[in-house]
């Protein structure tokens, strides 16, 4: 097997949609630097939006909203805990995002005055901008990074950050075509690998039938954890309201400013706000448990030109088979609601609040590492929030490298790393990873699907534990196998996490995303803080918490709580 | 590493002259991955292939490119025969169209092509320039409907328009969807015909989509004079009009209103029971206090949630008069 | 460890008639690389079952020849 040598002076690792834009900043800020984005598919269709994105779901457009309300929104959403520096960098910079998207050709919405259409979907405020031609979302931002020159390396996966003297130096993985091991030198490294989007296991047990794009399999969760970065809000879980078996978003979003709402089997609103939160997952749930289920998103109401629209919009964008997935069961939204279930858990910042944690530099806590995107921990980021951290990650990379020199790595490691990705390869006739990863996600979905119980949650992170020697049995006989190997061990890592966190948590918060039944209310007195967790000097993972960050926008959360089904 | 680059960009660039159809797929498609800027002439040269699916690749690959250069050859496109090539064309040209391009744009609305007129009326709508303004008035007055709605459209983008009697007409026209954007465009004009005529056309329209719309641009308008219409509106068969004419009627609150909203408060339609609570809490008359009590318990909960605010809004206001 | 090979419904159908035997956009634009070349005849075909049924390949192909079901555990 041979090795390739690499290096760079801003490592980025995902070509997403955080990922592009801090190889694109990178290079802004400073051009006759190397830039270099390591992607495990194409960066043409990768990531969160590789089949576009119909809409923004958080854009603070002057004149319609400021960065104070929406910082004051996302915090009365995600009860309390978060850093609002963070946060408030999404609401200031995210109108500078949208202008230079669109000098760059991606087209949002817009009246016959020429003026953004924004359309109110939050509880207060109107931050959602469609974006009914946003499916070259993704070729846009290709051309953008050819165009700055910043260099794409496709197909190759990262397994490990590379750790010296207290910083990062690089990343290791491997060509998942031809299997080579590759080492990248890196006075700087960006992760933007996504979400941890393969986490529980879909109800149809189609391991890929995901919501998330597969190949986020928690990649840059497991490895800011090993290379001893903080990750936080873990047991703030991803659940979200989607189309039953496919598993995909309705997008109630783009469908209610046409009329359409979610509904119960009656076809009566039981919440007034279709704005994913866990309070709204957890009325859902109230809602199914209480027999007046299924839930449904409703159209059956509109008229034939209006529902036409909203198929147009919904059949070319974010998940276009949609449409095909409909008329395959003979249903039709002018005669059927669309059934919705709740989903498996996932970890994901763009929609809840667990990553890696990051300041509102995008720094994480180890020095030279930074993150963006789904994986990195600023709540309800969407992709808005991941373009303006790319673009803080890939500005400050460049920064901080200003006077570093590339370190050597260690030789040591790189045998042993070499040695663990290999492992399934000696083993062709190894367990298969799909059966390994299928009883893993198993495995979630029986212990740590919400509500979450203390006994249950003990015997998963027993079996997650015990999950590592399973991992041993694991073969595979091609790279191709081998990729899908090593995210099985992203997966059981974060499965650990997912595990201890809302262990370690004791109290219920974000409706359903930490809803524990022994402990149901809220208590401000003991957990209004961050938990977060890290790899400790012996190997093990150690929790803690950490205070929440004074607040720069002043909220009441005593008496503003979030509420989506109260008068 | 750039002759690597060099050297596959020239194997495509010899395989998109080879006289093999699949070969030219393959070389167009490639280009189109390769993104290079040195493609640009082989590709628009391509855009004549006698092949449809080279030409449609082609125009795919010219607007991944972005080069503004492509602009007239792909304004051509807009005329082919192929709907796919021309829908490709058109998308391309909403990216890359900027203001610099208006006198191509109206020279090609010239052309005696259908589907060139339409495409460019439509692309129009990018420039937002008040000059399209005489080149776009005589469509108004074209046999074709399409080329009517298309017109009437444009009309609204153009934003420095705020008078244009050549439009008004059109709310007469034989075709619904000409009328449906007659009456959009009118909720942006402020001649002083167009509130008499958006109210006329609210109450007798044969189409329920024209009479939608009619409330809508009502809502623009804010115009007290519109109440009367708007409250047979707020009765109309389809709830859609209901509903909308509610909501423009609460630009322009009137107490006569108050028996007709009770009715609407048990309407069969979630959506107009929730604008018929939002209206009487714009009212904040306490007279409706007891019809508003008896919709607390409205299976649906945006309903409710919306009465109970009606409630105290009207409760709050009543007792700012009595403490005044 | 014994194994056995299964029968699996794959959800990408190729149309070998039209897949051309030079052009790899399907395989090159596939987030999860699961498509790849038949060495005996050249064509495209789906060789690991790990969709996401997100259209790409579909979408991409020059001459139309692939078609992508929902996968048959979905549908």
């Amino acid at each position: 097997m041979n090795t390739q040598w690499m290096k760079t002076d801003v490592l980025i690792v995902g070509g997403g949609t955080a990922g592009t834009m801090a190889a694109i900043k990178a290079k802004q800020a400073n051009p006759q630097g190397d830039v270099l984005i390591l992607e495990k598919a194409n960066i043409r269709r990768s990531g969160a939006i590789a089949m576009g994105m119909d809409g923004v779901n958080t854009a603070v457009i002057p004149g319609n909203s400021t960065p104070e309300q929406y910082v004051r929104e996302i915090t009365i959403s995600n009860d309390g805990i978060l850093n609002q520096k963070a946060v408030y960098q999404t609401g200031k910079l995210g109108f500078e995002v949208i202008q230079e998207l669109e000098s760059w050709g991606v087209k949002f919405q817009k009246d016959a005055q020429g003026e953004y259409d924004l359309k109110q979907v939050h509880r207060v405020g109107k931050y959602v901008l469609p974006m009914p031609e946003g499916k070259d979302l993704k070729q846009i931002l290709t051309r953008q990074v050819k165009r700055h020159k910043a260099r794409v390396t496709n197909r190759v996966m990262a397994t490990r950050v590379l750790v010296k003297d207290g910083r990062a130096i690089g990343a290791v993985g491997f060509d998942v075509r031809n299997g080579d091991f590759v080492v990248i030198q890196a006075k700087a490294v960006v992760l933007c690998t996504g979400a941890s989007g393969r986490l529980g296991l879909p109800a149809s047990g189609y391991l890929y039938g995901t919501y998330e794009n597969p190949t986020n399999a928690g990649d840059g969760y497991s490895m800011a954890y090993h290379a001893g970065a903080e990750l936080t809000n873990i047991e703030c879980f991803q659940i979200n309201p989607l189309i039953k078996d496919y598993n995909g978003p309705a997008c109630a979003y783009v469908a209610s400013p046409f009329g359409a709402y979610t509904a119960n089997a009656e076809g009566n609103r039981f919440i007034s706000c279709d704005y994913w939160s866990g309070q709204m997952m957890l009325e859902v749930w109230k809602e199914l448990n209480s027999g007046k289920g299924p839930v449904q998103l409703k159209m059956t109401h509109l008229d034939e030109d209006t529902i036409a629209e909203i198929e147009t919009i919904l059949w070319a964008n974010e998940r276009p088979s949609r449409g095909r997935f409909h008329e395959g069961r003979g249903e039709n939204y002018r005669t059927h609601g669309v059934e919705m279930n709740i989903s498996e858990i996932g970890l994901c910042s763009g929609h809840s609040a667990s990553g890696v944690w990051v300041n509102e530099k995008a720094e994480t806590t180890m020095p030279g590492l930074y993150a963006a995107g789904d994986m990195a921990s600023v709540p309800h980021n969407y992709m808005i929030g991941a373009f303006v951290f790319g673009r803080l990650a890939g500005t400050n990379a460049v920064d901080y490298i200003a006077d570093l020199e590339h370190i050597e790595p260690d030789a040591e490691f790189l045998e042993a790393e070499k040695t663990r990705i290999y492992a399934p390869m000696t083993r062709p006739n190894g367990v298969p990873h799909t059966q390994i990863e299928y009883k893993l996600r198993r495995l979630v979905n029986d212990y740590l699907q919400p509500p979450k119980v203390d006994n249950k949650m003990k015997i998963g992170l027993r079996n997650f534990e015990r999950y590592q020697e399973t991992l041993d049995l694991m073969g595979a006989r091609d790279p191709h196998e081998l990729m899908r190997c090593m995210e099985v061990h992203f997966i059981r890592d974060c499965a650990e996490m997912a595990a201890r966190a809302s262990l370690y948590r004791k109290e219920s918060r974000w409706g359903l995303y930490h809803y524990r039944v022994e402990y149901p209310e809220k208590n401000n007195e003991e957990w209004f803080c961050h938990v977060n967790l890290k790899k400790d000097s012996s190997g093990e993972m150690f929790l803690f918490k950490r205070p929440v960050e004074p607040y720069i926008v002043d909220v009441d959360i005593e008496t503003e709580v979030y509420d989506v089904a109260v008068r | 590493m750039s002759n690597d680059i060099d050297s596959e960009l020239n194997q495509w660039l010899e395989m998109l002259q080879s006289s093999d159809l699949s070969d030219r797929l393959v070389a167009v498609k490639s280009l189109q991955y390769l993104g290079d800027e040195d493609a640009l002439e082989p590709l628009i040269a391509a855009l004549g292939d006698e092949s449809l699916a080279v030409q449609k690749l082609a125009v795919t690959a010219l607007w991944e490119l972005a080069n503004p250069k492509a602009v007239p050859a792909l304004l051509e496109c807009l005329a082919s025969p192929d709907l796919e090539i021309r829908a490709e064309a058109l998308s391309a040209l909403g990216e890359l169209i900027s203001p610099d391009r208006l006198l191509l744009l109206l020279d090609a609305l010239h052309r005696d092509d259908l589907n060139m007129q339409l495409n460019v009326l439509i692309l129009l709508r990018k420039i937002h320039d008040v000059q399209s303004l005489p080149y776009v008035l005589p469509f108004f007055e074209s046999e074709n409907a399409q080329l009517r709605e298309a017109a009437v459209t444009t009309l609204r983008y153009l934003n420095q328009v705020e008078r244009c009697d050549r439009a008004i007409p059109l709310l007469s026209d034989p075709d619904d969807s000409v009328r449906r954007a007659t009456v959009l465009t009118l909720g942006h004009l402020v001649d002083s015909e167009v509130v008499p005529r958006l109210c006329q056309v609210l109450t007798s329209d044969l189409d329920w989509q024209v009479r939608r719309n009619a409330a809508k641009s009502l809502e623009l308008h804010a115009d007290p004079a519109a109440v009367v219409a708007l409250e047979l509106a707020i009765a109309d068969e389809h709830w859609q009009v209901r509903k909308f004419a509610l909501q423009a009627w609460q630009k322009t609150p009137d107490n006569r209103t108050m028996p007709i909203l009770i009715q609407a408060l048990t309407d069969e339609y979630s959506d107009v029971r929730r604008e018929a609570a939002k209206s009487l809490a714009a009212l904040k008359n306490p007279a409706a206090l007891n019809a508003l009590q008896q919709s607390l318990d409205d299976p649906d909960r945006d309903v409710c949630i919306y009465t109970q605010r009606a409630i105290e809004t009207i409760q709050a206001a009543t007792k700012e008069i009595s403490n005044a | 460890m014994a194994l056995i090979t299964q029968r699996v419904d794959v959800p990408v159908i190729v149309d070998e008639s039209k897949c051309l035997e030079k052009c790899t956009a399907c395989i090159e634009v596939c987030p999860l690389d699961v498509l790849a070349k038949n060495p005996e005849t050249g064509k495209a075909y789906m060789k690991y079952d790990e969709c996401w049924f997100c259209l790409p390949c579909e979408k991409e192909c020059p001459t139309n020849a692939i078609t992508v079901q929902i996968p048959f555990l979905l549908r």
